[in-house]
């Protein structure tokens, strides 16, 4: 906040640095990465676990901090983003990014200390991604944006399962894949039904680059090998019936929600229920994917 | 230190600032010791004296 009569701005409330870092976003990442920390073979000690899943929270809020710091004029021109402590004017922007480049460095190098390298580079690598990659490569300049910046979301169950193991295996990187093929039917259920937020922003999502036909086909499409992904683990004997039963499950409502998806024809957001009822579904869908995946793991591998 | 006055804040402001920067603080302060404890347990565990 800058006063008229003078160009100082008053410091920023500590509940702003905490919303900077998208706190909502951090439990999903949280969450994914204790899965593979605890679907991992081998045994961590409880403090050096906590640690490394402290650590990838820290990293998912710098990446949240430094995403808004870039994007604070395109955040302005959404609804949804508007109310943010950036361009709402309650914190200025070099301590945004003061504050995210101070969590990247401190978790990296916690996460190296504490844990193992292989880790801290794995988490470097996907800060960097996300908020360089993504965030001011991808984001503002191609419609498949969400496609390969749904990588940087993908790293954490392997940065859990490396930090047990110090090593990434076929495991991971399966588990690195359901997320990787989920974003795409996920984020675009989200822009179908919030085109004109993102158009406003003149951010270029799928819906309204290439129409909402080519975005209700591309959410089916994907669905598919994100399916037949997700059933791998089980396929491959790396995990138990319950997963085997549970992914089965999960992956024909998905795949039964994506199809009233692209049956659907609405232009208007008061008609996408499908699009509404499968954005929902699918945060429960790797919810539950990955929660009974970890304890299949852990009481049957 | 330089007061908030001096910059031409006005009296409202300079409660406002205060208030912050003592929350600000307060905050810092439980990080830092919550830190200490962590780093200690992280020694603990490095050292091997739980197994």
């Amino acid at each position: 906040m800058t006063t008229a009569t003078h160009n100082i701005s008053l410091p920023a409330e500590w509940r702003d640095f905490w919303a900077l870092t998208k706190p909502r976003v951090m439990s999903l990442v949280v969450f994914t990465a204790l899965c593979g920390l605890l679907a991992a073979p081998g045994h961590i000690h409880p403090v050096i676990g906590f640690t490394a899943i402290l650590c990838i929270a820290l990293g998912a809020g710098a990446c949240g901090a430094l995403n808004q710091w870039y994007e604070v004029e395109v955040d302005a021109k959404m609804a949804r983003t508007s109310k943010r402590p950036l361009p709402a004017g309650r914190m200025d922007r070099e301590a945004a990014l003061h504050f995210g480049i101070a969590l990247a460095a401190f978790s990296v190098g916690i996460m190296g200390v504490a844990v193992n390298w292989i880790s801290a580079a794995l988490l470097a690598f996907s800060i960097f991604f996300y908020a360089v990659v993504y965030t001011i490569w991808l984001k503002p300049n191609t419609p498949q944006n969400i496609v390969i910046g749904g990588a940087a979301g993908a790293f954490p169950p392997v940065i859990g399962w490396a930090a047990v193991t110090g090593d990434v295996t076929l495991l991971p990187v399966l588990l690195f894949s359901i997320i990787f093929l989920w974003t795409p039917p996920h984020f675009w259920a989200l822009a179908l039904f919030m085109k004109t937020d993102y158009g406003a922003a003149g951010i270029p999502m799928l819906p309204n680059v290439s129409g909402q036909r080519v975005t209700r086909n591309q959410i089916f499409a994907y669905s598919f090998p994100m399916a037949i992904t997700a059933v791998t683990p089980f396929i491959l004997g790396e995990s138990g019936w319950l997963y085997g039963i549970a992914s089965m499950v999960l992956n024909v409502i998905f795949l039964g929600l994506a199809f009233l998806v692209w049956r659907n024809e609405a232009n208007e957001a008061s008609g996408m229920k499908p699009e509404k009822r499968l954005f929902a579904f699918s945060i429960l869908y790797l919810f539950l994917l990955f929660a009974v995946f970890a304890f299949d793991r852990m009481m049957f591998a | 230190m330089t007061q908030p006055e001096e910059f031409g804040f006005s009296v409202e402001e300079t409660r406002i600032i205060r208030q912050r920067q003592a929350a600000r603080s307060r905050i810092m302060g439980v990080i830092l010791v919550a830190l200490c404890v962590l780093f200690f347990l992280i020694t603990v565990a490095k050292i091997g004296i739980w197994g």
